[in-house]
């Protein structure tokens, strides 16, 4: 078992460890028989190790949900969901200047130079960035595309969305979390009956 | 050349083959323009003498769709640069399998009039016919399921957008399904009647088709199961992208949308349930006296600054920083020679004379300066050390004028009993 501590250890301090930003431990992971044991070393920490429906992401989850783990579960979730519009809006920006018409998905990788410069070349794109920047998400004071991509790049990294193989090389790959995050999205969806899943027309109107 | 041979000769004097050669070499002579209108969808008339594109007109190569249309190229030529080059954009799949029986039917029927008829000939010609239109048939449906399997594997790559991907798979589908449509109008047991007693008819009409029809099925199963993934795979996405956009699209028209406290009711859904990070840290255990000589080994690998920091640094502060540098080395040195004086009088138990350690040790210092540093060193001791040390001022006065004493020596000892052990 000690030679899974480092695994246990990057659960514990709250990683999400999917095959972007971990493949071996990832690999790991879907042992179920391994899982198993996790737990029970959890289970006195009120800890177990839990997945994504898609089984794209590893995460730990509490086992007894008592009033201090729900109150810590109320923080989190709050700023997940105040984050969740710049995050789709950072998805959105990414998606259209990259000229995909897939949402981002964990694996697919983002050269900032490429996206930069996509962005300089078209003035909506500025502007959004600009404005999305500007979020409490970001915090971005400069005034300057390239910082502001860099500011947004960084925030995002940080919060586990990104993954950044080389230190000094300032190319992303998109990791497991953000298929957490969609499913977050679908679920508020569905829980709450936001009306999205039909063409209205005041939405029409923004496409 | 070699000599013609009989079937060549027969062939050459058909009056088919002078014009095919003809239109041939036409297309041959023009490919450049031609395959630019190809490209275009329409052919550029300057690029033609008046005489040559009347030719092309004449020879069915080029058509006017339309009064107000430019000129194209005809359907058919088309078609055969694209089956040609394999562009899956333009490439019909035309199986069209009904017509093909129909003809295989009168070709049979004809066929057997001549052998009835004894005509050796007019049936030989009519079996080479019947063969053709056999191949013919298996070769399109071939053709057919090559196309969908080379646009399998680019992955419908010539289509940036995802709802034209799913356009272009929903068209694959439907040939796919025509194809299968296909498959069904085929009878064998009609053929094998067909074919009656002739040997020569039933392995062309029966054992060669059928086997050609079961392997296409194979193939068409296997890139029915592909599309199938494929669709899959591009819906998944689509919706996703949806997803994203809509939600955003939501959210910005309702900035106050208050999602539910999910975390506080009975039944927590587990996309929410996360556990925050618990910060791992360990630290020295004294307690297990079998780890003393790792621990030793850490401790000496510590790297650390050669002069410990000493609180004489802060006092060189206000000097000029050029001199500071200079004056904080002295100064460090100074603060050790005198810790180390104080080591000494630990070490023994008489009192020592600052004095005589300064002669002794041969220190380079001032005397003055040496025994003030010793006397701010005791000040500056803490209260509970202080009292372990007696310090004892050997001072003379100065003048009998006034009251300035000198301090010629100090004497520092250990405090055992309320005083220098050696005095006590």
């Amino acid at each position: 078992m000690i030679e899974n501590g480092p695994l246990l250890e990057r659960l514990l301090e709250g990683e999400f460890i999917c095959a972007v930003t971990d493949e071996h431990s990832f690999h790991k992971l879907q042992n179920e028989q391994l899982v198993e044991d996790l737990n029970h070393f959890l289970r006195p920490l009120n800890r177990r190790v839990a997945k994504s429906e898609d089984g794209a992401v590893y995460f730990l989850a509490y086992c007894d949900l008592n009033q201090q783990a729900r109150q810590q579960l109320s923080q989190q979730f709050n700023a997940t969901v105040q984050s969740l519009l710049p995050m789709l809006e950072w998805m959105q920006l990414v998606q259209e200047a990259m000229g995909r018409d897939g949402a981002l998905s964990a694996g697919d990788t983002i050269k900032l130079q490429d996206f930069e410069s996509k962005v300089v070349d078209n003035q909506s794109l500025i502007q959004r960035l600009g404005q999305l920047s500007s979020d409490k998400l970001f915090k971005s004071t400069s005034d300057k595309s390239d910082m502001q991509i860099k500011q947004v790049f960084k925030r995002i990294k940080e919060l586990g969305y990104l993954y950044q193989p080389h230190k000094d090389r300032l190319f992303y790959i998109v990791t497991g979390k953000v298929e957490q995050l969609i499913e977050l999205v679908r679920f508020i969806k569905d829980e709450e009956n936001v009306p999205i899943d039909e063409h209205t027309p005041e939405q029409e109107a923004m496409f | 050349m070699s000599t013609p041979n009989d079937g060549k000769s027969s062939a050459q004097s058909n009056p088919l083959f002078q014009l095919g050669k003809e239109r041939l070499e036409l297309i041959g002579k023009h490919a450049d323009a031609l395959m630019q209108g190809y490209l275009q969808g329409h052919v550029d008339e300057t690029s033609f003498s008046q005489q040559a594109l009347e030719k092309l007109i004449n020879g069915r190569i080029l058509w006017r769709p339309d009064e107000q249309q430019p000129l194209s190229l005809r359907p058919n030529v088309n078609e055969l640069i694209a089956g040609l080059t394999q562009d899956e954009r333009k490439r019909q799949i035309n199986s069209d399998v009904g017509e093909h029986l129909d003809l295989i039917h009168t070709r049979v029927q004809s066929l057997q009039t001549a052998r009835q008829k004894g005509d050796y000939a007019a049936s030989e010609h009519h079996m080479q016919l019947l063969t053709e239109r056999v191949h013919d048939m298996t070769g399109q449906f071939g053709d057919a399921i090559e196309s969908l399997w080379h646009r399998l594997n680019t992955e419908f790559g010539f289509v940036s957008s995802l709802d034209d991907k799913i356009l272009e798979i929903e068209l694959a589908q439907r040939q796919l399904r025509r194809i299968l449509d296909g498959f069904k109008i085929i009878n064998f047991d009609e053929l094998i009647q067909l074919a009656g007693s002739d040997g020569a008819l039933r392995k062309l009409l029966v054992s060669q088709l059928q086997a050609r029809i079961s392997e296409h099925s194979g193939s068409l199963l296997e890139v029915q199961k592909r599309l199938v993934l494929l669709m899959a795979r591009f819906r998944h996405q689509q919706e996703r992208a949806l997803l994203v956009n809509r939600m955003s699209a939501f959210l910005r028209q309702h900035p106050n949308f208050k999602v539910g406290d999910y975390p506080h009711r009975s039944n927590v859904p587990g996309v929410i349930n996360q556990a925050h990070g618990i910060s791992a840290q360990g630290f020295v255990a004294l307690d297990r006296p079998q780890d003393s000589y790792v621990l030793a080994e850490l401790a000496r690998a510590i790297p650390r600054d050669l002069v410990p920091e000493s609180q004489s640094e802060k006092q060189t502060q206000g000097f000029a920083t050029a001199v500071q540098d200079l004056v904080a080395t002295e100064q460090k040195q100074l603060a050790k020679d005198v810790e180390d004086f104080f080591l000494h009088v630990i070490e023994h138990t008489d009192p020592v004379s600052g004095v005589d350690y300064l002669a002794e040790k041969a220190l380079s210092w001032e005397a003055e300066m040496w025994l003030f540093q010793i006397v701010a060193e005791f000040e500056g001791l803490p209260q509970h050390n202080k009292q372990s040390f007696m310090l004892e001022k050997d001072s003379a006065r100065k003048s009998p004028f006034n009251h300035l004493h000198i301090i010629q020596d100090v004497k520092l000892g250990m405090r055992f009993f309320g005083g220098f052990q050696a005095v006590g």
